[in-house]
């Protein structure tokens, strides 16, 4: 009897196929949702980490070793030289790009108006691996180098009625703690994924913000783009190393993931997210064990047959238990491809979100990814069999208990 | 006859020494204007000290009478930038920039330069009496120089520094110190004269100090390198026309 | 028709356990469905309330001259008579505070501190009872106290803004400011508290002190910078300013002006932006999994019947009366189950709404480099409520339709011997 019971068991499957496609169907659907979830919270993961990395720290951030001390003071002066770091940085094998960036907060005058802005001197030819301007432009064109032109936020355009063609004053302190004005002509207007960076900021080349603030040389940061799968605090340790020996100076090169202040909203973010998903976990668990459950209940006169004929206590149990098992393989495996495939395929095309900001009223359409995951798709699949297999146990258990007598008389 | 005699001498003994016994209202008003010429035109250096080291900027200086003056700092790192004061307001001028900069109210109150030497303090107007009550306390010596020491207490709140403390010199009426407190006693500025010059019958300070009591290691050295007292100045330098220029 | 609603009623009180688990199946996809959407509701609305909670409150009134010169804290152009003010918006039921924000140097000695330092703060004078009305920091406070009615010289700070300068209690600290005109003040106050909340803007920056001293020190006459006005959460603000704004032309506060918490937002940095619509799609896949386990249990609890159903057939009950009992029955499980689903996702809600789950707890300091204190909340939504009420029976009474077709299809005696 032991030894036929896969075979009593797989035949039984096919007995009442409409039983069984059922119970495979809860458990594809459940398996397939998780695995779509995982692949779109996986999408948002790497859209924020994207996001973290091109606009404000790059994958490694270089700069002047006391800078973060007297970061509230505006140290202009505190700069890093770009000459000759940043061919220290090429040569290492696992940087793909850099680029330079000057921070400095300024005072924008249009006439008698004044307005605080944050103003970024930007390379914008070596920016194309961590902002694509180009593709954010919505109005104008890009700077030219060397000329004292800047691009601006929309929503800062807006609210001081500026647009392509206008000029504009910064006033800011310089590197020689003085101050200094220059005037630039707005010749374009971008729209950035985040609020902030659309309402407050301008960029101008990086050579003209140099000249406007006595930093000669030096820049505020310099910003790398590491290849694929590097290891970023690998990285940025050996560079530190290499330009304190080197250059001999010592830098405050860190890796994003070591920068608290931005990494740690990054984690509190992801964190709520695979919290929520737990919730799911639960749901498509019960699902999976309720079906498989009331498909138990339902045959409790077979049991009872199967009882009179001779098969009891673990046989039994053990019968119901192959019977799961093989159903929850085809279904969690039907559901897990489903979901593989329809989360590559959502990850190709995108989805598309016109993002109403909270509270703010910004209209910026962005696009997320969703991410497809081998290794998370086995071990949803392992989960969903190992649940509805499980889920099996205790009702056909409960069910071999019962005296055959009674169990044939269920309706 | 006697008794005429008597009162006369009484009356000669006490009359010299009123006539010599100054108010404080009278020390201020000759303190003013003893500060104060038709035109100026000087060149000389302000030395800022903060937590980020030493600096120095050089400047070119005009004034006429005590509401215009004109500043262009000659240090490489300001050059050609130029602060003018006319009719009651502050104007930036930056050779980068194309237009001016209007300083008014607030924004006044930022420090020039990074210095412990604001905008406002620029634009005070030496109508001291207008602002202040003053009242002699004392005579003592500073540097060796007999001073009338001053308290100056603030007529309205629209007056920054509520109260004041200076050491004015007896013979040139030098201000040789000045302590600026706030209404309850708190040290918050400390001015020194390092050194002095004379021009004509006037003594002024060549070298002061000016402290932030407030902040550790914070001071700011002017110095005048050169000095003329009245020269003949085009008055067109004291308009937005020529600042742009 | 009585008969047949009676029939369906009797049938699901004979099958009591079949019944039961069919509707805790109902009732758990819809209590699901519920609290993961009050959470996303919640993680949407967090950033939102971060802001009104602790930085801009719901509604702000200020001087109208003020506005346009607001990020240089000018005390000139405030507001008078605003206790009267005050007065009158809590006659027309609004809770509202005064508030007066002065920026001023902050001077560190190296007595308490180790180092001499200074740096620029703004610094925001609270009335210590009513503030609390309007904002939430009562349950903010972790170290001290909380700030005394005319306290002279206490000052309150943000955690990160205490743990970036090495401030303790008791430590002291000099306010180097202008008062009302410009004239220097030089304010000593001692570090009396420090408060986290999960506003990180504030943690970072926060300084708060009494407004009856400091307008005293600063010559402010009675006046303030600003008055906040709370509004209840699902208010239609845009509405209230308007009427806010009347209030104030009728009551002759002609120079004064009501903005909303959007308006002000703008100056204020949004740290995490949660992605509206992602939420949309997490909520969806719920919905599915939801539906599906609702289909599946109803579909196996009809298929069970279909002897049940031949029988009715073969002692000649009509057919659509046969289906309306079946639909009634399906309707009356998907009922129990939404009404129940309903109860449970509403009580958990309440606990999630109003107590929340403390994540803060999960990070160590050395994480994110600063204590955190964050509580994951939900939030209501009828809207929500309703579609899950709605969709349970509904979906109920629509799935069970085809177990019941296709037993109506058969011929009665394959119905009768079904499996």
């Amino acid at each position: 009897m032991m030894k036929k019971l896969p075979s009593i068991a797989f035949r039984n499957i096919f007995r009442n196929l409409r039983r069984s496609i059922l119970s495979a169907v809860a458990i594809a659907v459940s398996a397939m949702s998780i695995v779509m979830l995982f692949g779109f919270l996986d999408g948002m993961d790497a859209d924020m980490a994207s996001n973290l990395k091109s606009y404000y720290t790059g994958e490694v951030r270089i700069q002047h070793a006391d800078f973060e001390k007297y970061e509230r003071y505006n140290p202009l002066h505190l700069g890093v030289d770009y000459k000759s770091i940043e061919p220290i940085a090429n040569t290492h094998d696992q940087v793909r790009s850099s680029t330079a960036r000057i921070n400095f907060p300024a005072n924008m005058y249009l006439g008698e108006k004044s307005h605080g802005v944050m103003g970024v001197g930007v390379d914008f030819l070596r920016e194309k691996d961590f902002i694509d301007f180009s593709s954010l432009l919505q109005e104008g064109r890009l700077p030219q180098e060397k000329e004292n032109e800047i691009l601006m936020g929309f929503a800062l355009a807006r609210e001081m009625n500026l647009n392509v063609g206008d000029k504009v004053t910064l006033l800011s302190t310089t590197a020689a703690r003085g101050s200094n004005a220059f005037t630039f002509k707005i010749v374009g207007i971008v729209g950035f994924p985040i609020a902030a960076l659309n309402a407050n900021f301008v960029w101008a080349p990086i050579e003209q913000v140099q000249k406007f603030l006595g930093m000669d040389q030096q820049v505020q940061q310099i910003l790398l783009m590491l290849e694929d799968k590097a290891d970023e605090k690998l990285v940025a340790k050996q560079l530190r190393n290499e330009i304190e020996t080197k250059v001999g100076s010592v830098t405050d090169t860190r890796s994003w993931n070591e920068l608290n202040d931005f990494y740690g909203f990054f984690k509190v973010a992801k964190f709520i997210y695979y919290f929520i998903a737990m919730f799911f976990f639960v749901l498509g668990s019960t699902v999976i064990i309720n079906t498989t459950m009331m498909i138990i209940f339902e045959r409790m006169r077979e049991i009872g047959m199967l009882s009179t004929l001779g098969m009891h206590g673990s046989e039994l149990t053990k019968l119901f238990l192959l019977e799961g098992f093989f159903i929850s393989l085809i279904g969690s495996a039907v559901g897990v491809i489903i979901g593989y495939i329809g989360t590559y395929y959502m990850g190709k095309i995108g989805l598309n979100f016109s993002d109403a900001m909270s509270g703010i009223d910004l209209e910026v359409s962005s696009i997320l990814y969703p991410q497809t995951n081998i290794l998370t798709t086995i071990v949803v699949w392992f989960y969903a069999v190992v649940i509805s297999t499980l889920s099996t146990f205790i009702p056909s258990r409960r069910a071999s208990k019962i005296e055959p007598v009674e169990a044939l008389r269920y309706v | 006859m006697y008794k005429k005699l008597l009162y006369l001498l009484l009356f000669c003994l006490i009359i010299p020494a009123q006539l010599f016994a100054l108010t404080a209202e009278e020390i201020v008003e000759k303190m003013d204007s003893l500060s104060t010429f038709d035109t100026t035109h000087s060149t000389g250096s302000i030395q800022t000290t903060d937590r980020f080291g030493t600096k120095i900027t050089l400047f070119n200086f005009w004034s006429q009478g005590k509401k215009d003056s004109l500043i262009e700092f000659t240090s490489k790192a300001e050059r050609g930038q130029k602060i003018l004061r006319t009719e009651g307001s502050l104007y930036l001028f930056y050779p980068d920039a194309e237009q001016l900069i209007r300083m008014q109210g607030a924004a006044l109150r930022q420090s020039m330069l990074g210095s412990d030497i604001s905008y406002e303090d620029m634009t005070e107007e030496k109508t001291t009496l207008d602002n202040y009550q003053v009242k002699l306390e004392k005579e003592e010596l500073f540097k060796e120089q007999d001073c009338y020491v001053l308290t100056l207490t603030a007529k309205s709140r629209s007056v920054a520094y509520p109260v004041q403390k200076l050491w004015v010199d007896k013979q040139t009426f030098l201000v040789w110190k000045g302590e600026y407190y706030t209404k309850q006693g708190r040290l918050l500025k400390e001015m020194e004269v390092l050194k002095t010059f004379s021009v004509g019958d006037r003594v002024l300070p060549k070298e002061s100090k000016i402290e932030d009591k407030m902040k550790k290691n914070s001071f700011t050295i002017m110095s005048v390198d050169s000095f003329e007292a009245n020269p003949k100045l085009d008055k067109k330098i004291f308009t937005l026309e020529n600042l742009t220029w | 028709m009585k008969f047949i609603f009676t029939l369906a009623m009797k049938n699901l009180n004979r099958y009591k356990r079949r019944t039961a688990v069919t509707a805790i199946a109902i009732a758990i996809g819809l209590m699901m469905y519920i609290l993961v959407d009050s959470l996303l509701l919640g993680v949407e609305i967090e950033s939102e309330r971060n802001l009104i909670w602790y930085e801009t409150s719901s509604v702000r009134i200020h001087n109208k001259d003020y506005w346009p010169d607001r990020l240089l804290y000018p005390l000139k152009e405030g507001i008078e008579k605003s206790t009267q003010l005050t007065k009158l918006l809590g006659e027309n039921g609004y809770t509202a505070t005064e508030r007066i924000v002065f920026k001023a140097d902050m001077v560190l000695y190296s007595n308490d501190f180790g180092e001499d330092g200074n740096f620029p703060v703004v610094v925001t004078a609270i009335d210590p009872e009513k503030d609390y009305e309007v904002f939430h920091y009562k349950d903010t406070l972790i170290e001290g106290r909380f700030l005394n009615k005319g306290e002279e010289d206490g000052i309150l700070l943000g955690s990160w803004l205490a743990e970036d300068i090495g401030a303790e209690i008791g430590y002291w600290v000099t306010l180097l400011t202008r008062g009302n005109g410009g004239f220097f003040e030089a304010i000593d106050v001692q570090v009396v508290g420090i408060v986290n909340c999960p506003n990180p803007n504030v943690n970072r920056t926060l300084l708060m002190m009494d407004i009856d001293s400091v307008g005293a020190v600063l010559g402010m006459d009675g006046s303030v910078t600003e008055i906040d006005i709370k509004l209840p959460e699902r208010a239609d603000v845009d509405n209230e300013v308007t009427k806010i704004a009347e209030i104030l032309d009728k009551g002759g506060f002609t120079n004064l002006q009501a903005q909303s918490w959007k308006m002000l937002a703008k100056d204020y940095l949004a740290i995490a932006e949660a992605k509206r619509g992602g939420t949309g799609v997490i909520l969806f896949l719920v919905f599915i999994i939801a539906a599906v386990g609702i289909s599946n249990t109803m579909l196996m609890a009809m298929y069970e019947r279909t002897r049940e159903l031949g029988m009715m057939r073969a002692m000649g009950m009509k057919e659509n009366h046969i289906r309306l009992a079946f639909i009634f029955e399906a309707g009356g499980i998907g009922f129990l189950g939404a009404i129940v689903g309903i109860i449970l996702g509403v009580v958990l809600n309440i606990f999630l709404v109003e107590i929340g789950i403390d994540y803060g707890a999960f990070f160590r300091d050395i994480d994110i480099g600063y204590r955190i204190q964050n509580i994951m909340r939900g939030a209501w939504s009828i809207k929500s409520l309703i579609i899950a009420f709605v969709s349970g029976i509904t979906l109920s009474m629509v799935v069970s339709l085809l177990p019941i077709r296709r037993a109506l299809k058969m011929d009665i005696p394959a119905c009768l011997t079904y499996q």
